[in-house]
């Protein structure tokens, strides 16, 4: 009845609320349709993004391995610091994050927007922001954990260089990959990534692959904050392998106060002629490495970085590999081995004279004293240029060419450490291609050739390389710093593989080579003041001019002085150690080179002989330091 | 009056009493699962207790009595107690001033009011003899729905201001308002959504635009609730991740997962089948409410059970929209199973008073 009285309505009330009724129908099966779509049609893609959600992998920073001295001495190593980690993927938003940073952290803005802006980085990978955190910024990240959980401190090995600016260009440094570095093909085959940190000089660069290590990683189930829930699988880091390098950290700490002391620049390389190892590698102005290990963020914008990168000084520059210099008279020695080796003198039966100089073309070319018309001995104990200047001559540039270059003259060691010159040596096709307005080779050129003049410029090291070998009887060995790789669990020990050219040299020609740069140390030759009593060290001097004599003015126009010498020489064993010193704009080598390269074998022959090192002798540099055998 | 003999209880409409009550103990598990360290689910359940209790009351009582002589003052009550939030007894919740802080109990004024304000819309229409309804009957709705929803508006619940849209919807609608002035009404709302959103806040405009256009929003700003609930229900797959076992709602990425988010939350956990389990109880529930209406002796208890229909309806498409990402997060929860006392307790109120009608069905 009821019913009835409803139809009896002018609308058709029924009709409405069936309307009503489909209508939810409809949209309550719209639903069910939706979740059909999500849970059975996408259902892989959401149980993927669940799983995202829950998952992070977190990456444990392997330690780089260190970096010893011959006798374990660890030079560089780690320590751990607490750095300031920001995971871009819990950020809410980049201006957010660092706004805070900034605010509260102390981070400079714009390195840490660099940092983070950086489309080239994975989302998931932990970004650097600052390092070295104080305990009241670990306390603000701990206290903000809910707010930011983005922003962590963690716990990470920091490189630390033990002694500070001691061997600096050697051991060289640490920073963050470059993005031109990272578009070099070589880097990328060696697979780094954006943000790693790797060795950018000397042997951090050379042997980063081996010091790098493997980053190891934690997978852990996180909630929404990104806290850490449980952990669900680790990987350790792989540590970087050891090196055991060639330096003695004594020797090298001696051969550094002789130029601390003097307050002096230029370089000074120890190395052991029979198998090439450095024992000591000095460049001075030198750096602390320490700085850029601190300041990995964003270096080149850090005024601790630049105060050493752009110093006019060049501290990073490694003198012994990376400068060139005239080689002056040190440049002898391998004149008389060539000159012997090809006949055109004798030990004893050939004089030049001296004449105080040579008349060449219209040009007079000095000799620094008068000494008569000597044989060979003579002539490298006194160092004459006009016995020299006239060989020359003789030979003709072609021939000096010719043997410098066996020498190994004007080409790289192929010593394991980045950057290393070639040097000049002239010749004739080099002035015509470097002077093409006086293109022709003339006598003058050979003159001022024959004693490591004009335009020879050749590093140090290959100096010390090529010279070496001839006193071992010509057997030269390639530098080197790397002395062996101490294995892990996952990595193999390695050692240096040494490889030795040689080149064939008549006995007569070694020894008398031997005797005359024994004399010049012991028979009151140009280098007297590196003698020690029966250390039979033999040695050759040597100026590079800077500038033309006539036109010297400061300090900065004084030549270089060079002393390259060895011992024992002129006895029945084989040389033992090497040394070359090169002191910038300290003018004669025999009196400001000479003295440093004593003390070092004076250095060398305490520790071998069991007594304590003379610091404060060698620290004076002046007075012959008695060596007790 | 109140009539306890076999035959009645034979009457009842049991499907829609029991229905809820699944729905109710469903979500007891999905509240504990989401919240196990806290006795939520316990409130939950002395709630049910308290809602049968209500909803027993009501069945065996003359709903026309209800309706004639007790919504006046339950409608009154209601607008005293939504003034009340507004004063220094009301207590904010997650942005909303929608909260009443009595000693020992808080209630959620704005769940009562819908219900009595449903029941003062029924008493109108129950004292209209003739058919359709005239403009002069059009006013006279709209104002009685004005009162609850200034005051809701003032508490910033803007979700619940929304729900009244839909009753008065009903009511207008089933009370046979031309259908000339429908199409008018449905123009006027449309426009009026369009009109309104340039004015919205900025999250709310992201709110929606994260449902139109998902891919152009920030994953970890606003839209970040909608993409975590939609992978929570993509992720629990045909049969879910097993109760307790989702990784979503027990790690926190999906927000409020015992409250507005219990569907999804659920939807991870027991898969497509606890959804479809869940839909096939609500049919249930709307299909037997309407057919009581269809089956009411008068137009007032058929209007009123339909306005129930109208605002549960609207709470379970706006709340599970949002969960799969077809509506906008608008604070909706889901009826009987969001974690909420008042809720409960009102919806029961309802289904007694639907009961009550199904019960009266012959009597004159």
């Amino acid at each position: 009845m009821s019913k009835s009285n409803l139809r009896d309505e002018q609308f058709n009330f029924e009709l409405r609320l069936k309307a009503v009724l489909y209508l939810i129908m409809a949209m309550l099966a719209a639903l069910a349709i939706r979740f059909w779509v999500l849970q059975v049609s996408h259902h892989q893609v959401y149980q993927q993004q669940a799983e995202n959600n829950r998952i992070r992998e977190i990456p444990i920073i392997a330690p780089r391995g260190a970096l010893l001295d011959r006798n374990g001495v660890p030079l560089v190593d780690n320590t751990p610091a607490f750095n300031i980690v920001v995971s871009p993927d819990l950020m809410t938003g980049l201006d957010e994050t660092v706004k805070v940073l900034v605010e509260n952290l102390n981070v400079d803005r714009t390195d840490v927007v660099s940092q983070l802006a950086d489309p080239k980085r994975p989302k998931s990978q932990p970004v650097l922001v600052k390092q070295n955190a104080t305990q009241a910024d670990r306390q603000w990240v701990s206290a903000h954990e809910y707010e930011h959980p983005e922003i962590t401190a963690e716990q990470q090995p920091q490189r630390i260089y033990k002694y500070r600016k001691l061997a600096s260009q050697v051991l060289g440094y640490i920073g963050q990959i470059s993005s031109t570095q990272l578009e070099e093909p070589k880097f990328q085959e060696m697979g780094y990534k954006p943000g790693d940190i790797i060795g950018q000089a000397g042997l951090e660069r050379t042997y980063d692959q081996i010091l790098r290590g493997k980053n190891g990683k934690r997978l852990v189930v996180v909630d929404s904050r990104g806290r850490t829930i449980r952990e669900l699988q680790k990987v350790d880091p792989i540590k970087g392998q050891d090196i055991v390098t060639t330096l003695d950290i004594d020797l090298q700490r001696a051969a550094e106060e002789q130029f601390d002391v003097t307050g002096q620049t230029g370089i000074a390389v120890a190395m052991n002629p029979q198998n090439g190892e450095i024992l000591a590698m000095v460049s001075k102005p030198s750096f602390d490495p320490n700085v850029f290990a601190e300041h990995v963020i964003s270096a080149e914008n850090r005024d601790e970085v630049r105060a050493i990168t752009k110093d006019p000084n060049k501290p990073l520059l490694n003198k012994s590999i990376q400068e060139i210099y005239p080689t002056g008279s040190t440049w002898k020695v391998m004149m008389t081995t060539a000159a012997l080796e090809e006949g055109i003198i004798t030990p004893t039966g050939s004089r030049f004279t001296c004449g105080g100089g040579i008349q060449v073309g219209n040009r007079f070319v000095h000799c620094m004293g008068s000494h008569g018309s000597p044989e060979i001995h003579y002539a490298v104990v006194h160092s004459c240029d006009g016995y020299f200047y006239r060989l020359g001559l003789k030979m003709g540039v072609d021939r000096i060419h010719d043997w410098v270059a066996r020498f190994g003259m004007g080409q790289r060691t192929g010593i394991d450490l980045p950057g290393e010159k070639t040097g000049v040596i002239p010749d004739r096709e080099w002035k015509v291609k470097t002077n093409p307005r006086d293109p022709v080779w003339k006598d003058f050129d050979t003159v001022l050739a024959s004693v490591g003049q004009g335009s020879v410029a050749v590093t140090p090291i290959q100096l010390l390389r090529a010279e070496s070998g001839i006193i071992m009887g010509g057997e030269f060995h390639t530098p080197h710093l790397m002395k062996e790789v101490k294995p892990t669990e996952k990595a193999e020990a390695k050692k240096y593989e040494n490889k030795a050219v040689t080149l064939k040299l008549s006995p007569v020609t070694v020894e008398t080579v031997n005797y005359a740069v024994w004399g010049v140390v012991n028979e009151g030759g140009t280098g007297a003041s590196a003698s020690l009593p029966g250390l039979n060290i033999g040695g050759k001097t040597g100026t590079a001019q800077v500038i033309a004599k006539e036109k010297v003015r400061t300090k900065a126009h004084q030549d270089h002085g060079w002393f390259i010498s060895f011992a024992p020489v002129h006895t029945e064993q084989k040389p033992e150690l090497a040394v070359v010193v090169l002191t910038e704009h300290g003018g004669q080598g025999g009196r400001t080179s000479a003295p440093k390269a004593r003390m070092i074998f004076a250095s060398y022959y305490s520790k071998k002989l069991g007594h304590p090192v003379a610091r404060e002798l060698l620290a004076k540099n002046d007075q012959p330091t008695q060596i007790r055998q | 009056m109140v009539d306890f003999s076999r035959k009645t209880l034979r009457d009842l409409d049991w499907p829609v009493f029991l229905a809820p009550v699944a729905l109710t103990l469903f979500g007891c598990v999905g509240i504990f699962s989401a919240s196990p360290t806290t006795d939520f689910w316990k409130k939950q359940l002395v709630a049910l207790v308290l809602g049968v209790i209500v909803a027993g009351v009501f069945a065996f009582t003359d709903y026309r009595k209800i309706m004639v002589e007790a919504a006046p003052f339950f409608y009154a009550a209601a607008l005293l107690l939504l003034v009340l939030v507004l004063t220094p007894l009301g207590a904010t919740l997650n942005g909303n001033r929608a909260w009443l802080r009595l000693p020992g109990i808080s209630v959620q004024p704005s769940e009562l009011a819908k219900v009595a304000t449903i029941l003062m819309l029924a008493r109108y229409v129950s004292q209209k003899r003739e058919g359709g309804l005239t403009i002069k009957d059009i006013v006279f709705l709209t104002a009685i729905v004005i009162p609850p929803v200034m005051l809701i508006f003032l508490e910033k619940d803007t979700g619940t201001v929304l729900t009244y849209g839909p009753i008065l919807g009903v009511f207008l609608f089933l009370g046979g308002m031309r259908k000339v002035l429908v199409g008018a009404s449905l123009v006027v709302v449309v426009a009026g959504l369009f009109a309104v959103y340039p004015h919205l806040k900025p999250y709310q405009r992201e709110r929606i635009n994260v449902v139109i256009n998902p891919e152009k929003v920030n994953s970890r700003g606003y839209g970040y609730q909608t993409i975590q609930s939609e992978i929570a229900v993509g992720s629990g797959g045909v049969v879910g991740k097993g109760i307790t076992h989702g990784t979503q709602g027990r790690l926190g990425f999906l927000p409020y997962a015992y409250s507005d988010f219990i569907g999804a939350s659920l939807a991870e956990e027991t898969g497509l089948i606890g959804v479809l389990f869940i839909l096939a109880l609500y049919t249930i529930f709307i299909w037997r409410l309407s057919l009581i209406a269809l089956g009411s002796r008068d137009r007032a208890g058929a209007m009123m059970v339909m306005g129930f229909v109208g605002l549960f309806t609207f709470h379970i498409i706006c709340n599970l929209g949002m969960v799969v990402g077809l509506m906008p997060i608008m604070g909706i929860p889901l009826p009987l199973m969001s974690l909420g006392g008042t809720s409960i307790i009102s919806v029961f109120a309802c289904i007694g008073l639907a009961l009550s009608v199904r019960l009266r069905r012959f009597v004159n």
